[in-house]
């Protein structure tokens, strides 16, 4: 019982020091699952009549405390709008007050004091979301000391969270921002058969990780499917096969559920113990943040990205789900997704992809550059374009120009205003946070791109990006060009913006 | 004559005939717009290919009696994409070590460096080449790349045909890994890089001036006679050094040793190239950049910048392109390269140039190969719109002035995945 008092307490000073989860939840979206402790982590209030409450983990220890920087009202008139909902509006104004989405359309007056910006032959599209980053956690510089992305010890380390390796002051994040990248996950890398859990983040420059965590977003959980694990733990004690990658996830959702149910009983429990009566308190079980991580997956509350190359891995992925109840929300690289994308429609899987990329492994062999297209193409296909790189963040508009092409060369019907969703709507649903952005739609956050043209060109650069309303770059001003600490002082690119280089 | 002797001589004059009958084919590619690689755009342009060759090129022209006629209006015409640095044909799948011959592993020891010759191991049938044929790519430098040795061995340009016989040239150039990428494997020191390199050229002047004195003389053992010997043609100044280096110091480094050994070189990276530019142009030193670098990835990269293109070619450097995304499996994307620095300051044209001109101009090849004129091998696409937009396509590929086939691999899967309906068969009996 000691100890468990002990948790109480830790878990109490937490939500004190942290202002509590419950801030952090009035802005949680309704679909983005928190979990259930979260209420009750908020209001340990029993205690008056004795009684602390359950033991409920803190689900949050490190909360976002990224806030919005000063915005001025903005109005956008005279583009090419893309709205990420599918709609395109030629000759059309995005008005952003507050921070926010005011409204889109034809014919919009901007509000006394608004800045003006005439957009003419400019195209303005939702901020882009990158569904799979390791900046942060593979920086640049690339030295070993900085490489933080793979916690290569153990296939499972499904307790580490990449928020803990994320060092804010990547030079990549101002590259993507330049980009037109407003938001983005970051992932542990592949070499586990369970990663560990995802960062999603804003991408502002700031001072800590905190500071950019997106508010309310739900935490990601990575695993990988195929090659790698295999590869980094095949001398190594294992899994050194498909099957033992298999047995591996198995037993350790098996652990997981009992894990799951152990709190769950406990919680019961608790609701049935009479304080005044003659039995004990029921004891909280120990936590394990390798099987807390794991029970979030299950209950649906961290969402599970599956890095998975090979169609019927993917489909066998999709069985394993089943065996234990939880979901998949995306497949990442999905090179084979096109095989078998009526599987993924059916069981509303995204298939997050590059647009050509190939052949640097065998499960990368058999790609095809329609696979966004063939998984678009299906009733109910949701497609991503990712970049898993430094570089390729920079120019996810490109991949999907590329990706875009293809599909129209073998004749589905792909307008910009479908595709623009393969970088906006879609990551943001996949990630949890499209109630919060992904679409120029009143009341969302203001995160905005004016593009030189359009942006599935090869010329096609950010000239202004919007996070929030806050103007955070200006392709023409550099001093709205955000330059890392690490850049400071050292011999230079003679470049008038930082970011844009 | 035996009989033997006989047989190939009938296969011999069939091959010959079937080769000539081959090379009378005309082809008239009429009403494109075409850009020479050479700087020209002829609008409304017509090229007469005969015998391989460009017979005639121009505005106005007419196609010959029974030419085969392409009519490209609309359409844009460049000479075909020369990759100017891949492992065509060595790496079918990277991390397999069953498919990939790009070179030694690291830290196992193997001896050899110099001496590796990439024409040894090249595979014309690997499924990369109809894949980046089809992205309009027609030529390619394939270079073997270090294992622990600083040097890689010889670089060969090949065809994009697929033929068994598809190496244009062989030997074209020596790889050496310097900078970053060399002290890695020289004590893990810059210092050990330069001093090993510096000897390595020591010894191989040395052997080149007696190679019977050399190996009866007592040596310690490190340097193999393969690869000295390997080195005669670059220590004489022939052969170019293709050295993967990127940070201003090392470079300015390299411009000394260069001088003071009278080599050729080609630099590989150039992050910090920029810096560089007039002494490197003076040093008559070309550049394979990629032009997306444009983070500190290593202290060596601090410089990066997406106008090191723009900047190189205003100072008269000649620059070509390499990128990782653009590496071997898709050199297809280097027309996506070379857009990309033009939205960073390059020269349209210059763009064109470094996509055909200049990497054939590099390897000695500028008089037959990368541009569009009489009397040059007919290395031809026809886009269907702006080349270096993303959004565009090869539509008609021709080498050594026979059109090409540009099904491969990709497309063969398309076929059979398009539609995932259930058949009357399974999925193996479709497509092919």
């Amino acid at each position: 019982m000691q100890q468990n008092a002990k948790l109480t307490i830790v878990a109490t000073m937490a939500c004190a020091i942290s202002a509590c989860a419950g801030e952090n939840n009035e802005a949680a979206p309704d679909d983005a699952p928190q979990n259930s402790a979260n209420a009750a982590d908020a209001a340990p209030a029993a205690a008056d009549d004795g009684n602390n409450g359950p033991v409920r983990p803190n689900t949050d220890p490190y909360p976002s405390t990224y806030e919005p920087y000063p915005s001025a009202a903005t109005l956008i008139t005279g583009a090419t709008i893309l709205t990420g909902t599918g709609a395109r509006i030629d000759n059309g104004s995005v008005l952003i007050e507050g921070g926010k989405i005011a409204g889109v359309g034809a014919d919009l007056t901007a509000p006394d004091g608004a800045t003006i910006i005439e957009a003419n032959g400019k195209w303005v599209t939702p901020g882009i979301i990158d569904i799979h980053s390791h900046l942060g956690n593979y920086p640049s510089p690339s030295t070993q000391s900085m490489s933080d992305g793979n916690e290569v010890t153990n296939p499972n380390t499904a307790q580490v969270w990449t928020e803990h390796s994320v060092w804010p002051q990547d030079a990549g994040f101002t590259r993507a921002l330049a980009g037109g990248v407003t938001a983005l996950q970051i992932l542990p890398g592949s070499a586990n058969l369970f990663g560990g859990r995802s960062a999603i983040l804003k991408n502002v420059p700031a001072r800590t990780v905190q500071d950019m965590k997106f508010p309310g977003a739900p935490y990601g959980m990575k695993m990988a499917c195929g090659e790698n694990p295999k590869r980094v733990y095949g001398q190594q004690g294992g899994p050194g096969t498909r099957m033992g990658n298999f047995a591996g996830y198995r037993a350790a959702w098996i652990e997981a559920q009992g894990y799951k149910k152990q709190w769950d009983d406990y919680w019961a429990d608790y609701d049935e113990w009479d304080p005044k009566g003659d039995e004990d308190e029921p004891d909280a079980p120990s936590r394990d943040l390798k099987l807390e991580t794991l029970a979030g997956a299950l209950s649906g509350d961290i969402r599970v990205n599956m890095h998975c190359y090979r169609g019927d891995e993917m489909v066998q992925v999709l069985d394993m789900a089943k065996e234990f109840g939880y979901r998949v929300t995306t497949f990442h690289h999905a090179i084979e997704a096109y095989k078998v994308a009526d599987k993924l429609a059916e069981n509303g899987v995204c298939a997050a992809v590059w647009a050509d990329w190939w052949g640097f492994k065998l499960e990368a062999y058999d790609t095809v550059r329609e696979n966004a297209a063939l998984v678009h193409a299906q009733d109910g296909g949701c497609a991503i374009i990712h970049s898993d790189d430094a570089h390729g963040i920079q120019r996810l508009n490109q991949e999907a120009g590329k990706a875009m092409a293809a599909g129209r060369r073998m004749g589905l019907e792909l307008p910009e205003e479908t595709v623009i969703t393969w970088l906006t709507a879609n990551p943001a649903k996949a990630m949890g946070v499209l109630d919060q952005t992904g679409t120029l739609e009143a009341g969302k956050m203001g995160d905005v791109v004016i593009w030189n043209g359009n942006p599935f060109s090869v010329y096609a650069r950010a000239e202004h990006v919007f996070v929030d309303g806050a103007l955070l770059y200006d392709r023409s001003d550099p001093k709205r060009s955000p330059r890392v600490d690490f850049e400071l002082g050292q011999p230079g690119n003679d470049a008038t913006g930082g970011a844009g280089q | 004559m035996t009989i033997r002797n006989r047989t190939i001589a009938l296969f011999l004059a069939a091959a010959l005939a079937q080769g000539a009958a081959y090379a009378q084919d005309v082809t008239a590619i009429m009403n494109a717009r075409v850009l020479t690689g050479a700087g020209e755009t002829i609008e409304n342009g017509d090229i007469i290919i005969r015998n391989g060759r460009i017979a005639q090129i121009g505005a106005d022209l007419s196609a010959p009696a029974g030419a085969t006629v392409i009519d490209a209006a609309g359409k844009t015409v460049t000479p075909g994409i020369f990759a100017p640095i891949s492992a065509l044909g060595l790496s079918e799948i990277n991390l397999d070590a069953e498919a990939n011959d790009i070179g030694p592993d690291q830290e196992v020891g193997f001896p050899l460096g110099a001496a590796l010759d990439a024409t040894d191991a090249i595979r014309p049938s690997s499924t990369l080449i109809p894949v980046n044929r089809a992205g309009g790519v027609t030529r390619a430098v394939t270079a073997p790349a270090p294992g622990d040795s600083l040097f890689g061995g010889r670089a060969a340009v090949i065809d994009l045909t697929g033929r068994a016989n598809s190496i244009t040239r062989a030997r074209v150039g020596q790889v050496v890994s310097l900078g970053y990428s060399g002290a890695a494997r020289a004590g893990d020191t810059r210092l050990g890089a330069w001093a090993l390199f510096r000897e390595t050229l020591d010894e191989a002047r040395s052997y080149a001036a007696n190679p019977n004195d050399y190996v009866r003389r007592a040596r310690d053992g490190r340097h193999v006679i393969a690869d000295l010997k390997a080195l005669g043609p670059v220590v004489a100044g022939e052969q170019p050094l293709l050295v993967s280096i990127n940070g201003e110091a090392d470079i300015r480094n390299l411009i000394r040793v260069k001088n003071e050994y009278g080599l050729r070189v080609i630099i590989v990276g150039g992050s910090e190239a920029w810096k560089v530019a007039r002494g490197l142009a003076a040093a008559n030193i070309s550049v394979i950049l990629d032009p997306l670098a444009n983070l500190p990835a290593q202290f060596e990269d601090l410089g990066s910048t997406l106008e090191n293109a723009a900047r190189l070619n205003a100072a008269g450097v000649r620059i070509a392109f390499t990128g990782t995304p653009s590496g071997t499996h898709n050199l297809r994307a280097l027309t996506q390269l070379a857009g990309i620095a033009v939205a960073y300051g390059l020269p349209y044209d210059a763009a064109i140039a470094a996509l055909t001109r200049n990497p054939a101009e590099m390897y000695g090849l500028g008089a037959s190969l990368g541009s569009l004129a009489t009397g040059k091998t007919a290395d031809i696409v026809v886009w269907d719109g702006d080349p270096l937009e993303v959004t565009s396509a090869a539509e008609a590929v021709f080498i050594n002035g026979a059109r090409q086939d540009l099904d491969n691999r990709q497309a063969a899967l398309l076929r059979r995945y398009r539609d995932l309906s259930r058949g009357d068969l399974p999925f193996a009996y479709r497509g092919d």
